[in-house]
């Protein structure tokens, strides 16, 4: 039986981590005690030491990935073990169960398995056996949540939920899910981009090649070396049909701003333990969130949709925060009645409605009723972009990587930590004046925040 | 001061089986109980009282059933004082047990009342009144709950009693009457009803064992009838006076109001958590309006590094549940692979005579909540094993939904039925259907085979019926 690798918790209030880097390879041998990988949380990064000597069998989480404390990130063991079925408990960022090794014998369409063993998914329960088949799934697309990583009836009923609306375009109010600039994990700490370096963010090259596939069913039978059609998943389409809507419907133009966090930095340092003792995790997203609720009430207009009969102001103020599934896509969670909540109650929402759209277990209407959004497009490493926008709203705000940059104060030279900020807008409702308008009043905000 | 990552207060079923796994998991611990090691549990509970239901099954069927089994009797003695005697070696050794596994896994055993003095800091305050202070990285509190009294009734240990008196009292009395006709309330309806005493159990609900599915509390009542125990349901206590000679217990029900008179009362109306005086105030613990501590699935409380188990919980007040709160507890705060607990599935188990047994919804819940229902059912009296024991009285009823054949719960009464309960909590677990129990072939004869007619009652090919 090959030893499970763990996600530690690696203090008190530390409830997840991300794997940095793995120090050995698939395959590799490693003594007990010998450091497997690196791992950073909110307060340490560390080296983790292999808890048995053996070969490390198999990568569950990649680098770059994060994690909750007690997910299984590894297998160590003797060469040619069998890894117990499933992928690790509860980790969703990473790529769900990898797919069968031989694809070229893979049947084409989706057999739904029977109750008992199966090879690639461990155990298959009558219950969800019998589900599979009145649904026709294929259960490798099914995330486990169970011991070992085994298929639940809940995490069957929790798929089906996810992937109930029918692949036609449907009104733009019911696709939460939709497409931003690079694959920004909104909620990891921005300040990796500081001790990380270079804004490289970890490879996701470094993940082995098979992990990179979409999900989806086998391919249909292909010579090796041949080009393969990988099926899209539902979730995938329902991103297509959303982002070409957008697209179509209004005329996008993005403008751009670089704002000075100095301000921003020095108060989360000195409020960020603070902040912890009481549960919460103090990321930069809220104070972003907090400048663009001053730039919406400055600029009203900005808060709006377009109608045809006229403009359609919006007098709550709910903004939509992108919210990275790793491969799976995109969701994008409300943070209703933004302007009636602290600084705390930002962080709280951020922490609240990030972990659970992660958790796949957000309510349908925290999906819904956003007038403005922000994707964080930055921590993935990209300096500005140009998203597109979530319909049927007039903007949309990307933050870009924060990084340290020789600026010009006073005609004096001076190292602080800048950001761009890229503001995506409808030209039917917005000229360039006033969308600078806002935006300036987003940056004034940060500048001079207290 | 003593410094350790893990400090449990309390030591019962909860605390002590937490302690042990946070030792396993190589966690320098504590564990600190002001009373015993064990609890209420293995003192003056669970343990010792099966010990008493043992003798008293005993003593009914001396009393009531020797034409039966063929065995006559002249001056038939039953001395309940040699009963009492063996519940309490019972519950001495199990506690001397505990006791053991606390040096085999290097756990420290502390006596004396708790308090927190911080989030980190437990002040513990000796029987001679010395006090120390022991700090802990974090801290456990399964301090257990204790039962209801209710108002202006004083419980004075010789004619009123709780469970607590009730259990170590070397007399068994002529007549009771038992307020609260729960899990507690059934077993000493069981036990004194055994050696021969008038028993009238009052329940304000409508059935006994009102959270048991309504077809098992009726049997279990038509059983108690057929003993002699009066059972008064839909019944309000308005009154309990002890005098001179017993007591009188006024109460009022479908009959109008009567009293009721008896030498002892017992009162099982339900429990409280132990949560005052603890200091959770101080230190901002939550609890909510009934007192019990709040928890999430990760058994923390709202305070980080301080953790809650069991009665103290109220989730539900059961030892094995406490138990297995425990080893989730311990494993987070190691941060190792653990679970979450459903606690709608988690066993529940009556040691009347019959004996119930139960888990997950009752049939009218599953109505209720909307599932298409269907009930397998078989009868202990089609059952060779419980004809040849003489003891047949009771039926298992499997629940499920017709849709993908999921077991929502079982429901069972008869001949140890709470031994039988395992097989179905696991297939529960494990999403397995009544056809897979029906396909697992039960060895003859047992009582386990009428689970299996169960399920093949549930699939609607009932062999044996």
């Amino acid at each position: 039986m090959p030893t499970q690798v763990i996600m530690p918790q690696l203090g008190e209030s530390v409830v997840e981590g991300t794997v940095t880097k793995w120090l050995k390879q698939e395959g590799e041998h490693i003594a007990a005690d010998e450091s497997l990988l690196e791992v950073n949380t909110d307060k340490v990064d560390t080296e983790i030491p292999s808890p048995a000597a053996g070969t490390l069998l198999k990568i569950v989480i990649g680098e770059g990935i994060t994690v909750k404390a007690g997910t299984i990130i590894a297998w160590i063991g003797e060469p040619g073990e069998n890894i117990p079925g499933g992928v690790s408990r509860v980790d969703l960022h990473a790529p769900p169960a990898p797919a069968p090794e031989e694809p070229a014998d893979a049947p084409a369409a989706p057999i739904p398995p029977a109750a008992g063993r199966s090879r690639d998914l461990g155990f298959i329960s009558p219950v969800v056996a019998k589900m599979a088949a009145e649904h026709q799934l294929d259960l490798s697309l099914i995330h486990g949540t169970g011991e070992g990583g085994r298929i639940t009836k809940r995490d069957v009923l929790a798929y089906l939920e996810k992937s109930a609306p029918s692949p036609a375009p449907a009104p733009a109010e019911d696709r939460p899910a939709w497409e931003t600039p690079g694959e920004g994990d909104l909620f990891r700490p921005t300040e990796l981009m500081f001790t990380g370096g270079a804004p490289g963010m970890p490879a996701p090259a470094a993940t082995p090649a098979r992990q990179q596939q979409p999900t989806g069913t086998p391919p249909p039978a292909a010579a090796p070396g041949a080009d393969e059609l990988v099926p899209h998943t539902s979730l995938r389409r329902a991103i297509a049909a959303h982002m070409l809507t957008s697209k179509q419907t209004s005329p996008h133009v993005t403008t751009v701003m670089e704002a000075d966090l100095g301000a921003v930095v020095a108060h989360r340092a000195a409020h960020k333990a603070e902040f912890a003792r009481g549960g919460v995790n103090l990321t930069f997203t809220p104070y972003f969130i907090a400048a663009i609720v001053a730039g919406l009430k400055a600029f009203p207009t900005v808060n709006s949709s377009w109608k045809d009969e006229g403009l359609l102001l919006h007098r709550a103020i709910n903004i939509g925060m992108a919210t990275s599934l790793g491969e799976e896509g995109l969701i994008v969670p409300v943070i209703k009645g933004a302007d009636g909540l602290s600084l705390l109650g930002l962080a709280r929402a951020v922490n609240d409605l990030g972990g659970r759209a992660r958790a796949h277990k957000l309510q349908p209407d925290e999906v819904k009723g956003g007038t403005f959004t922000i994707t964080n497009h930055g921590t993935s490493g990209s300096l500005f972009a140009t998203p597109v926008i979530n319909q049927p709203q007039c903007g949309i705000l990307g933050v870009g990587a924060i990084q340290k940059r020789v600026v010009v104060i006073q005609d004096a030279i001076a190292i602080r930590p800048m950001v761009y900020l890229s503001l995506t807008f409808d030209h039917r409702i917005l000229d360039g004046a006033g969308a600078d308008g806002f935006l300036a009043q987003v940056v004034e905000t940060l500048q001079n925040w207290s | 001061m003593s410094e350790y990552d893990v400090v449990v207060i309390g030591a019962g079923p909860g605390g002590y089986v937490a302690a042990i796994r946070a030792s396993q998991l190589g966690l320098k611990t504590a564990i600190i109980d002001k009373e015993w090691l064990g609890g209420v549990c293995l003192n003056v509970g669970c343990i010792p009282s099966k010990a008493l239901l043992r003798n008293a099954e005993v003593a009914h069927t001396l009393r009531e059933r020797g034409k039966e089994f063929g065995f006559s009797f002249e001056n038939l003695k039953l001395d309940y004082a040699v009963a009492l005697k063996r519940s309490r070696q019972v519950s001495d050794r199990l506690t001397k047990g505990v006791a053991l596994l606390m040096r085999k896994n290097n756990i420290e055993v502390i006596m004396g009342s708790a308090r927190l003095a911080g989030k980190n800091v437990v002040e513990v305050t000796a029987a001679d009144g010395k006090k120390q202070t022991v700090q802990g990285k974090n801290i456990i509190l399964a301090t257990g709950a204790h039962p209801i009294v209710i108002p202006g009734v004083e419980v004075d240990g010789k004619r009123i009693l709780t469970y607590h008196e009730a259990i170590l009292q070397d007399t068994r009395p002529e007549s009771a009457i038992i307020i609260g006709a729960g899990a507690i309330g059934a077993e000493f309806a069981t036990i004194w009803n055994g050696y021969g005493a008038k028993v009238t159990m009052v329940e304000m609900l409508p059935n006994i064992l009102p959270l048991e599915d309504e077809e098992v509390s009726s049997e279990l009542a038509k059983q108690f009838k057929k003993r002699g125990i009066l059972t008064m349901t839909g019944t309000k206590v308005l009154s309990v006076t002890a005098t001179e000679t017993g007591v009188e217990v006024r109460v009022n029900g479908p009959e109008g109001e009567q009293t009721l008179k008896a030498e002892q009362a017992l009162l099982a109306i339900g429990f409280r958590p132990n949560s005052k005086n603890l200091g959770l105030e101080e230190t901002g613990v939550k609890t909510n309006e009934r007192g019990f501590i709040t928890i999430d699935e990760r058994m923390s409380t709202n305070v980080p590094g301080i953790w809650a188990i069991g009665d103290v919980t109220g989730q539900l007040l059961l030892a094995h549940v406490a138990s297995a709160q425990a080893v989730v507890c311990a494993e987070n705060i190691a941060g190792v692979e653990t679970i979450t607990l459903d606690y709608s599935m988690m066993p529940r188990a009556t040691y009347s005579q019959p004996q119930v047994a139960s888990f997950g919804l009752t049939e009218a819940q599953a109505k209720d909540k909307g599932h298409e229902v269907k009930v397998g059912k078989f009868i202990f009296q089609a059952n060779g094993k419980a004809l040849g024991l003489a003891d047949y009285a009771g039926f298992i009823k499997i629940i499920t939904d017709a849709r993908y054949g999921e077991i929502l719960g079982a429901h069972l009464i008869g001949p140890e039925v709470s031994e039988l309960l395992p097989e179905l909590t696991l297939a529960q677990r494990m999403e397995l259907t009544t056809e897979e129990i029906g396909r697992n072939v039960h060895a003859h004869p047992t009582l386990s085979e009428v689970i299996m007619e169960a399920a093949h009652a549930a699939e609607g090919h009932v062999i044996h019926m």
